[in-house]
């Protein structure tokens, strides 16, 4: 353990690249367009990661840098969470008077089944969507559905594909729409805000970042209400999933998939 | 104990050093103006971290991380206001960047398995992150819109 810890900060080659593509991506700095009445903001995290992604596969970066660069989210993402703690105090206030909608809106969490489930219905998942569509798939939603329906069932294996995709292309996704959606449609950025705590903190980050980026006069309160709304996610997440989103999930896909059944056997009959 | 606290404030360091370098570049803050702000937020990380190290319990070291943050930023604590100010020259941004390199590092071992996953689970997986976003701000839209607070 002590062997493994003393050369994470002794790979040099990893924190130069990690230096050189900061210095790089800092310096292109924020571009946006718009796409229709929305913008769409391209913020040097975004390249970022795409940047440290393409350089997996070149000679620069082994097997071990990719190892040892999960700790050193842990810890910056430990050192992002300080950041935002110091955020929220100050709000504290607004963050209380806000409380009703800050506890309410993670029941929103549960807009992905709408969502999600009839989409993945209509192209022909069976039960592969129940794992996929009942939770965002972080962790703590990995581990229920393991626990419940085991690794190599359909369930465990569409909740691996959520969680595949969300730790690939989660932050660049969520960077890219909470800015879009936030200028497109007429809701208040703030309501964004609470949405982008969805219990990940490169999500989070990158979500509230775009916000950030869009709207700079609400920094602090976008800022302290996605840390809160973070903090809120991750402490409920599980429990929301277990109580209210899978036994949700089942029911609704037994409905749609019934339903389903029943008109193509009336089909056939006619 | 020591060892561990010893290895946390060397890659805070290292961490906080490549972020100031972004903080300086990207949003124009000099790098000595920064400093005391960046070494309040290592020193809060390790109160953090050696707080869920010592605790009894299973709660997370970063619950404690943003619980020593906002205690010490409360208003009504005497010094928030040092460190709201010295933080404030940090900004969240330029944390986020060196976080999303050294994670496009790392989830380059996931990839083999992304490009197994087929554009059915794509489309789905994009579903299922608008609709918690969405749905989450559709809810807090209407509530505090109710309470009057936008």
């Amino acid at each position: 353990m002590k062997q493994e810890l003393t050369n994470l900060w002794k790979d040099w080659r990893l924190h130069t690249i990690v230096l050189a593509i900061v210095l790089l991506t800092e310096t292109i700095g924020t571009h946006s367009f718009t796409v229709g009445p929305g913008v769409v903001l391209l913020l040097p995290m975004l390249y970022a990661i795409i940047i440290g992604l393409g350089l997996f596969f070149t000679p620069l970066i082994k097997e071990k840098q990719s190892k040892n660069a999960e700790p050193l989210i842990v810890l910056g993402v430990t050192l992002l969470i300080a950041k935002i703690g110091v955020i929220i105090g100050p709000s504290l206030p607004q963050i209380i008077e806000a409380g009703p909608a800050l506890l309410l809106q993670e029941f929103g969490n549960l807009g992905t089944i709408f969502i999600a489930l009839p989409v993945a219905i209509m192209l022909g998942l069976k039960r592969e969507s129940i794992g996929m569509t009942h939770s965002v798939a972080r962790e703590p939603n990995v581990g229920l559905i393991m626990d419940k329906y085991g690794f190599n069932s359909p369930e465990g294996r569409g909740v691996m594909a959520i969680y595949i995709f969300g730790t690939v292309f989660g932050a660049v996704f969520m960077g890219l729409i909470s800015g879009f959606l936030a200028t497109l449609t007429p809701l208040n950025p703030l309501s964004f805000a609470m949405a982008s705590g969805i219990g990940s903190g490169s999500m989070m980050a990158a979500a509230s970042g775009s916000l950030v980026a869009a709207f700079p006069q609400m920094e602090n309160d976008i800022l302290a209400f996605a840390g809160a709304s973070n903090l809120l996610s991750l402490s409920t997440g599980l429990y929301m999933s277990i109580f209210i989103g899978l036994p949700l999930t089942e029911k609704l896909y037994d409905i749609m998939t019934r339903r389903k059944s029943t008109s193509s056997r009336v089909e056939k009959g006619a | 104990m020591l060892k561990n606290i010893q290895e946390w404030l060397l890659m805070l360091a290292i961490f906080g050093v490549t972020a100031l370098l972004g903080n300086w570049i990207g949003y124009d803050v000099i790098v000595w103006e920064a400093v005391p702000g960046m070494l309040v937020l290592i020193g809060i990380c390790l109160v953090g971290l050696i707080l869920g190290k010592v605790l009894p319990g299973s709660i997370p070291s970063v619950a404690y991380v943003a619980l020593v943050g906002v205690l010490v930023s409360m208003p009504w604590i005497p010094g928030s206001s040092f460190i709201v100010e010295t933080t404030s020259e940090v900004n969240l941004l330029a944390l986020t960047t060196p976080i999303l390199a050294y994670a496009g590092i790392a989830i380059g071992r996931s990839w083999a398995d992304f490009v197994k996953l087929g554009w059915r689970s794509i489309v789905v997986a994009m579903c299922v992150m608008l609709g918690t976003y969405i749905g989450s701000a559709l809810i807090a839209e209407v509530i505090l819109r109710f309470q009057g607070i936008i």
